[in-house]
């Protein structure tokens, strides 16, 4: 058996939400890998606009906890909804804005600009509607040098910037954020929380390291890596 | 337009803006495409005269083979593309970030196939040109409207198998392979470089159950009698319509059990 030794914990600056008003609720979470648990009974509810920070190390579970609420992973037990829809399914997709493994999600063949129109058009916004919001997030998030290049040429820092002009480009009602400002200068990193501050009523769940990350969220909830029962 | 087609369109848009990144690659198809006509113009001239009759009613040899290859080209990208398309997906990393979207299994089936069968088609076109003009082949009896159409439902009735490529793509990783495996036996059976009649006997039977029989049947037909191709687009048509909603079941249950492995992002 593989029980946990460390259970997450969720601190708070906000009062608690009830599941029934939850934005995106994770009733009872747990995920294994063959014998390996991951992420065990986990309990979350967010309201609209409410941040919550995911911390932990490495292997702990935080993108495991981010893959099963944009439904790549099916929970091994409990369940998550958002807005009242399972996870995973197209009406919670439609609403969710992601950035995960940011260095290994883009066509590196075509530029920034080309793989946000292509990631705007699989979310069926009419191309003229794409152009126009792709050039809003391009001017709010200084991005001319980034869309203009082919993605193979960008560094590790400008793909990450344009993992999250793709995940605002469905216009999200819950963003998803897998470090998004690991490799960031300090005038990108800026900028990325400009634009989360811009939009106050969207609920944020980022996976990070950085304290500054944390101290910018309403809740935390800390992950341990859980380690194989050895009696 | 609806979301569906405008997620087919980016999925299409997104193909060929990918295949155009790659300019060499149009010209070393197009070359590979005609070296094939060119290799079966010469073989066809080793031979004797062989019966019209027993070739489907092309007029030679090479006019079959030639038909053959058209036909196969268009059959192999429909039949292969969704599977390698997706193994592509899952190896660059793309395939989690386009499963995080709304897009559904119908959209991303025919998103996938789109490109592929579009340009095959073009290739094929380029190929029956260049056979005629510089080889001789005799297609003053075609029935252009009848060859569109025959290429048009093998397609569609085609297509499903490059579904089912792609989801044993999402759940073997290499499951494109199977495919590949499948459409070469299928091209042998279905008479697509030599008649069926040269098969052994008890293996004839089995030609009559592969719609690439049809599809090759089809095309000659259209090509060199003008008609007669009507009968074989009505089974390629069946085919269409048992194997989509298979396939396409097939290929969501696929996604299902990728995401409950964890392995949409493993490759």
């Amino acid at each position: 058996m593989w029980p946990i030794t460390n259970q997450a914990a969720v601190r708070q600056t906000r009062a608690p939400v009830g599941a029934d008003e939850a934005t995106l609720l994770i009733d009872g979470l747990g995920r294994s890998f063959g014998q390996r648990v991951v992420l065990r009974h986990l309990d979350v509810a967010l309201e609209e606009g409410e941040r919550l920070a995911v911390c932990g190390p490495n292997g702990s579970g935080k993108t495991t906890v981010l893959r099963c609420i944009t439904g790549t992973i099916t929970p091994t037990n409990g369940r998550i909804a958002v807005f009242g829809h399972k996870a995973g399914s197209r009406e919670a997709r439609r609403v969710i804005g992601v950035s995960l493994s940011q260095e290994r999600s883009f066509y590196l063949r075509l530029s920034g600009r080309e793989n946000l129109l292509f990631a705007a058009g699989v979310r069926g916004i009419p191309r003229p509607h794409a152009v126009q919001r792709v050039a809003a997030i391009e001017e709010e998030l200084e991005l001319s040098t980034i869309l203009a290049q082919r993605v193979d040429r960008c560094s590790t820092g400008m793909v990450q910037q344009l993992a999250f002009a793709r995940a605002l480009i469905g216009d999200p009602a819950v963003l998803l954020l897998d470090e998004p400002t690991r490799s960031l200068d300090t005038q990108a990193y800026d900028r990325v929380w400009a634009a989360i501050d811009a939009r106050p009523h969207v609920t944020l769940v980022i996976a990070t390291h950085r304290e500054d990350d944390v101290l910018r969220c309403h809740r935390r909830l800390d992950l341990d890596v859980l380690e194989p029962d050895r009696d | 337009m609806s979301s569906s087609l405008i997620a087919i369109s980016a999925l299409v848009r997104r193909d060929v803006l990918i295949t155009r990144s790659y300019r060499l690659s149009f010209a070393l198809e197009a070359a590979y495409g005609v070296l094939g006509l060119v290799l079966y113009y010469f073989i066809s001239r080793t031979f004797d005269e062989v019966s019209s009759s027993t070739l489907g009613n092309a007029p030679s040899y090479f006019a079959y083979a030639a038909v053959g290859l058209v036909v196969g080209t268009v059959i192999v990208a429909t039949t292969t593309s969704v599977g390698i398309r997706v193994r592509e997906e899952q190896t660059t990393g793309t395939l989690e970030a386009l499963a995080t979207t709304p897009v559904g299994p119908i959209e991303l089936s025919v998103g996938l196939v789109g490109f592929p069968f579009v340009f095959a088609s073009f290739q094929a076109t380029f190929y029956l040109a260049v056979a005629s003009i510089f080889l001789g082949l005799d297609v003053s009896n075609a029935s252009w409207p009848g060859l569109a159409a025959v290429l048009l439902v093998s397609g569609l009735a085609l297509a499903p198998i490059g579904v089912l490529a792609g989801a044993a793509v999402l759940v073997f990783k290499r499951g494109q392979m199977i495919a590949g495996t499948l459409v070469y036996l299928m091209t042998i059976i279905g008479g697509m470089l030599f008649p069926v009649s040269v098969l052994p006997d008890w293996l004839q039977p089995l030609a009559e159950l592969v719609p690439l029989t049809y599809a090759f049947d089809g095309a000659r037909d259209a090509l060199f009698a003008g008609s007669g191709w009507e009968a074989d687009a009505a089974v390629l048509a069946i085919w269409a319509l048992i194997l989509w909603p298979i396939s396409l079941f097939v290929f969501d249950r696929a996604g299902g059990y990728a995401r409950r492995a964890g392995s949409l992002s493993e490759f």
